[in-house]
């Protein structure tokens, strides 16, 4: 159970683009608090401001608005959870509310875990659900909905003073209104079902002060859009209480089965499912990153990163990337202020 | 899953990546209570700053086909 | 919190390893030097009731528990109570800089090794162990919660009375 209360606000400022032309542009403040209270318990709570402005693919790597008009959305989305806590175990229930001009996001979710004497096991067990309403502006989706599920099972498992791994899986059910409504033609199954299977590992080196992270996930998709990611980062103190963290993330995946390659529509036909978005072709993807934070004592802390990524259909994992499609880029920029109370 | 020739390299990254873990498994002794100074650190937990792992994976949800795995109930966002 | 709701809340609680073997038993062996490099040993100190505390400068309640620890040895020292806190820093320089910030009213000893807290069986950090005057371990508590500083007090006085 946490000891101290601790409140943050960050700001991402996020930016992509693709060869010669800008695209999206996403400003984003966030804040969070966490206390604990009557002993046992702890409340947590999050708000966030998406501020998105922008040129989105219409298809493939053809971007809407050639007279510049792109998309303008503002999201506002929070959340707060409680958690009881007991000698073994805890248990916590919380809500979540999203909405943005033509979207809704309404969501529970309920926890469990469990650990040994020792607190060197942990057992965790989620279920969370979503029920959402989409409805744009056009009339492209018109009082849509759609439900999600997801469940989590987690092992926590402390392996010596100087190293610690966590795996999970978790399996998510999706149904209902599930297209892309801004997508020139989009058409989607109505139900999808995702296993994803995040397995990391902390591994703390005394002689350098400095500690490892690595990473791995499998995601099995119903729409065949299979992946592997793979993470790996280092933290490492500096003097006058300074530290960094550089990161890399590796992501390659399969495209979904009913995405076509260009030209748009070749592959369309009228009943079947059918998606120009990039987003399920098959590439790779990297992320290059570096985290500076300090710790400004009395419990204030704060923190800079910088993160590029590219996402190109010839970097997928053994090749067979989807082909004439350009590079895709993003860089984002988050600065954060803690203070633990 | 069937390996076909282009899963080759897929498969090789999933063992190698596999193998980094499990390295950190080659010795298995769960610390005393007393022993626990190295996994008080934030760097030795796993989701210590909320925020930030919200964001990128927010990101990463909307740019790539699927995601998952780090926690589930944080909110839906309109990422179709 | 009202002794009726923290009755409540214990028997949802499962059953805690504090009241495992140790309470009713003799306290264990403990010999360990102070700061300036003394042996203070817990045998020397029979006739008082003693309070050994295992912290570490890493653990977070330890710090709250300072404060406490010190009005503690304030209001009932003159009674014939002693407070016995042993640090398990791997780095004396740690245990340093942790008592700069929050400084001890008490006798603070070290063991680095990590020795001592086997045989208190010690569950979890901090934890403390109340030793009457005949050398008695009366009470066990692992960690630190401010809905158990009255009933620990209680403890305290009942032991220095039974001296």
């Amino acid at each position: 159970m946490p000891d101290a209360g601790f409140v943050q606000i960050k700001y991402l400022d996020y930016r992509d683009w693709q060869p010669g032309a800008r695209r999206m542009r996403v400003e984003n403040p966030g804040f969070y608090v966490m206390s604990p209270f009557a002993d046992a318990w702890v409340v947590e709570g999050a708000l966030v401001y998406d501020g998105m402005s922008g040129a989105s693919p219409t298809w493939h790597d053809t971007l809407s608005g050639a007279s510049g008009e792109g998309i303008h959305d503002r999201r506002a989305a929070g959340d707060a959870k409680l958690t009881r806590y007991f000698e073994r175990f805890s248990v916590g229930a919380g809500i979540a509310y999203s909405h943005e001009n033509d979207y809704i996001s309404r969501g529970a979710s309920l926890d469990l875990r469990v650990w040994t004497a020792d607190k060197n096991r942990t057992f965790a067990f989620t279920y969370a659900g979503a029920a959402d309403r989409i409805n744009t502006p056009d009339g492209a989706a018109s009082h849509e909905r759609k439900y999600v599920n997801d469940f989590l099972f987690g092992v926590t498992q402390v392996l010596s003073q100087t190293a610690i791994v966590q795996s999970n899986v978790t399996y998510t059910r999706a149904r209902g209104y599930l297209d892309d409504p801004y997508k020139t033609f989009d058409a989607r199954p109505d139900r999808r079902r995702v296993l994803a299977w995040l397995t990391r590992l902390n591994q703390h080196h005394p002689a350098s002060d400095g500690t490892l992270q690595l990473a791995y996930r499998y995601i099995d998709d119903s729409w065949d859009a299979n992946s592997h990611m793979v993470e790996a980062a280092w933290v490492q103190p500096l003097p006058y209480a300074f530290s960094v963290r550089p990161n890399v993330r590796y992501y390659t995946q399969r495209a979904a089965y009913f995405y076509f390659d260009p030209p748009f529509p070749s592959g369309l036909v009228p009943g079947q499912p059918y998606t120009a978005d990039t987003r399920l072709s098959a590439f790779g993807a990297v992320t290059l990153g570096v985290m500076l934070a300090r710790d400004f004592g009395d419990g204030w802390s704060g923190d800079l990163k910088v993160e590029y990524y590219r996402q190109k259909s010839s970097w997928r994992a053994g090749g067979d990337g989807s082909p004439d499609l350009l590079p895709f880029s993003a860089r984002w920029i988050q600065v954060g202020v803690g203070k633990s109370f | 899953m069937t390996a076909s020739p282009a899963m080759r390299p897929a498969r090789l990254a999933l063992a190698l990546a596999l193998c980094a873990l499990l390295g950190g498994c080659a010795s298995f002794a769960p610390p005393q209570p007393w022993e626990k100074e190295y996994l008080a650190r934030p760097s030795m937990q796993f989701d210590a700053d909320r925020l930030d792992t919200r964001n990128v994976q927010h990101i990463y949800y909307s740019k790539e086909g699927a995601a998952g795995g780090y926690g589930v109930g944080g909110g839906g966002c309109g990422c179709n | 919190m009202k002794r009726r709701s923290f009755l409540a809340a214990s028997l949802l609680v499962l059953p805690t390893a504090s009241r495992a073997a140790l309470p009713g038993t003799p306290a264990p062996a403990l010999s360990l030097p102070d700061a300036s490099g003394r042996t203070v040993a817990l045998d020397a100190l029979r006739g008082k009731v003693v309070y050994v505390d295992f912290w570490a400068s890493w653990c977070s309640p330890c710090k709250r528990s300072f404060p406490w620890m010190n009005e503690m040895a304030q209001r009932h020292g003159p009674q014939g109570f002693e407070i016995l806190a042993v640090n398990l820093d791997r780095k004396r320089d740690d245990a340093d800089r942790f008592l700069k910030s929050t400084p001890a009213g008490f006798t603070v000893v070290f063991d680095p090794a990590g020795v001592t807290p086997a045989a208190w069986q010690v569950k979890g950090m901090p934890s403390s162990y109340l030793v009457d005057a005949t050398g008695k371990v009366v009470m066990a508590e692992s960690g630190f919660r401010d809905d158990r500083k009255a009933e620990v007090e209680e403890r305290i006085r009942a032991a220095l009375a039974a001296r």
